[in-house]
């Protein structure tokens, strides 16, 4: 109804109401490495696509960092409709400080709805400083991520006690909404080559800004072990239930012949069978294999908690009621020491 | 040089069960503990006191079980802690806990250094820290494994970046959260157990002594629901000798591989 023809009706005058605030889009902050994106920045950008048809909104992608140009088109054409471009050489090297200013600066002007970054060194170190700077939550790790459109707010399901379980979470009303999305999550959008899209330039305004932590040297990690616990294929372990250090030693033979790495439990540990490094469980790895093979290890919380994503699990262990054998793929009821040695050999046979 | 350490109580894992297929969390002794993570963080600090001679204050926010975590990290060396709570503390969020912890903190002023677990087991969250570090205005470096030098106000650290790590330096203050595995936390000494709930204090503060209202404390996230992941079962039992065992198992090896 016409608001003056009211007035006039009533006599009352309708209070205008205060502008509100519009949120809109979802941005995806992506990542480059060696001059690619990242392939997580482009499973961000396709699940953003698809939210965005939910919620009738556009994906925007940014990317920070100098010489950017090439980059642009390829988030096209895996789904952005805009890619903002913050090309800087003081932006060539990551700082916290420069980084979140960018970021916030655009953020306050863009006014996003929702914004996604990867769960990565750089999406764990910004997202929680930007979140606080904004006056607003923030989601890490997830999993998955959907819209409630009833609400119009974002619901994520991320990990808790390690993946134990779940938590399926919903931000509950404060713009824009921030995710962090773990690597791997969603599927590599098809990247359409005749989809087209508009590339901007972000003004950076860096003036008294500067980063507060100087690197001194960046060292890729000396390989002890040769494939980091975390992303070994294959991994035979080792618990107190080997016996001794002979029976230890069956367990590294046993990872050798199947071309994986040894590890043990926190009893294989408190043995001085391993050290630190090759540790599964609290304190140690969080691993996920393709096949983890458990050797004499009971397998409490802890174990289980570093282990239970593993795809394949064979379990070796004496004491039939031993919990390992509720969660294994396979499961041998037998002494190591004496099971390890005829297997060996018919490793070797075959 | 005075170092705050923020921890976490958290329900003990080893206490319950989750049931992936009826879908629930089995609670069948209710244990807490300090986020095993914090307690690496503790344990820099007390290096820190060793080496140093740092003062070290732990302080914590929740229930009133929070003050046996803060005992024990008396128990392990810390020099003063402080138990934030109050009703409207309960439901905290990280932005809300990051607000309480923030402002507890600066009351307690003049700190060198905060640190931090660089994650919570039972949430599995990394926030606390970095939004501390914005919330004091603080530069930050995150998964330090070791602290390697502390000279004229700055600090040398090595933290965990991308395949490997980077050694940085920054000025003091600054906030740190320490990677799992940076030390071994210590266990405290029996006498020290007992001096922490005979004879030391572990000063309490509510929301009136941190200057906040309840309407700063409203939440920004809830919790929908909880869900669970694909029942994992024992697939099969080889039986019979171990010889048996073996032929079958590598048989089955050689399948999958």
């Amino acid at each position: 109804m016409d608001l003056e023809y009211w007035e006039l009706l009533t006599g009352e005058a309708i209070e205008e109401e205060e502008e509100e605030v519009t949120y809109r889009d979802i941005w995806v902050v992506a990542e480059a490495e060696d001059g690619a994106l990242t392939p997580t920045s482009l499973e961000m950008v396709g699940k953003a696509r698809e939210m965005a048809t939910a919620l009738g909104a556009y994906v925007q992608a940014v990317l920070l960092g100098e010489d950017l140009e090439g980059l642009a088109q390829e988030l096209i054409q895996r789904g952005a409709d805009s890619v903002y471009l913050a090309d800087d050489p003081r932006l060539a090297e990551y700082h916290l400080e420069t980084y979140a200013q960018v970021l916030s600066d655009l953020f306050q002007e863009q006014k996003p709805e929702i914004i996604l970054f990867g769960a990565t060194e750089l999406g764990q170190e910004l997202t929680p400083r930007l979140a606080q700077r904004l006056g607003i939550g923030l989601l890490s790790d997830c999993l998955d991520l959907s819209i409630d459109e009833i609400e119009r707010v974002l619901v994520a399901k991320h990990p808790v006690y390690g993946g134990e379980y779940f938590h399926v979470s919903n931000f509950l009303g404060a713009k824009p909404q921030i995710a962090t999305v773990r690597p791997g999550a969603f599927r590599l959008p098809f990247a359409d080559e005749y989809r087209t899209g508009e590339v901007e330039q972000v003004a950076v305004d860096l003036e008294g800004v500067e980063g507060k932590v100087k690197v001194l040297s960046v060292s890729v990690e000396e390989a002890q072990p040769e494939v980091p616990l975390p992303k070994a294929r294959v991994i035979v372990a080792g618990g107190r239930g080997v016996g001794d250090a002979e029976g230890f030693a069956l367990v590294e033979e046993l990872a050798e012949s199947l071309g994986g790495q040894a590890a043990g439990s926190r009893g294989a540990m408190d043995e001085g069978w391993i050290e630190e490094e090759r540790l599964v469980g609290l304190g140690g790895a969080t691993v996920k294999p393709d096949l983890y093979i458990a050797c004499g290890i009971p397998g409490d919380v802890h174990h289980y908690f570093a282990m239970q994503e593993s795809k394949f699990v064979v379990a070796i262990n004496k004491d039939p009621n031993a919990p390992i054998f509720k969660i294994a793929d396979v499961g041998i009821v037998g002494d190591p020491k004496e099971v390890i040695p005829p297997l060996l050999a018919e490793l070797r046979a075959l | 040089m005075r170092v705050i350490v923020p921890i976490k109580q958290i329900l003990d894992p080893a206490g319950f069960t989750v049931h992936r297929r009826l879908e629930r969390v089995f609670i069948n002794q209710e244990n807490y503990i300090i986020n095993p993570n914090d307690k690496n963080a503790l344990e820099t600090a007390l290096r820190l006191k060793d080496a140093h001679g740092a003062e070290v204050i732990a302080l914590s926010l929740g229930e009133s079980r929070v003050d046996d975590a803060l005992r024990e990290a008396l128990a392990m060396g810390a020099d003063q802690a402080f138990l934030l709570t109050g009703e409207a503390f309960a439901e905290a969020d990280a932005a809300v806990a990051a607000l309480i912890l923030g402002q507890a903190i600066e009351k307690i002023g003049d700190y060198d250094l905060i640190l931090t677990g660089q994650r919570a087991l039972d949430t599995g969250a990394s926030q606390i820290g970095p939004r501390l570090a914005e919330y004091l205005g603080l530069p930050q470096a995150l998964g330090v494994r070791a602290v390697s030098g502390l000279d004229n106000g700055k600090l040398r650290a090595k933290r965990n970046w991308k395949e490997g790590y980077a050694e940085v330096e920054v000025g003091l203050p600054a906030l740190l959260s320490i990677a799992p595995q940076a030390n071994a936390p210590r266990y405290p000494h029996g006498a020290r157990i007992m001096n922490a709930y005979r004879e030391w204090e572990v000063t309490t503060w509510d929301l009136a002594d941190l200057g906040l209202t309840e309407e700063e404390l409203s939440p920004l996230i809830g919790l929908k629901r909880k869900a669970f992941p694909p029942e994992r079962t024992l697939g099969e039992l080889i039986t019979g000798a171990p010889d048996e065992a073996a032929r079958e198992l590598a048989q089955l090896l050689k399948e999958i591989q």
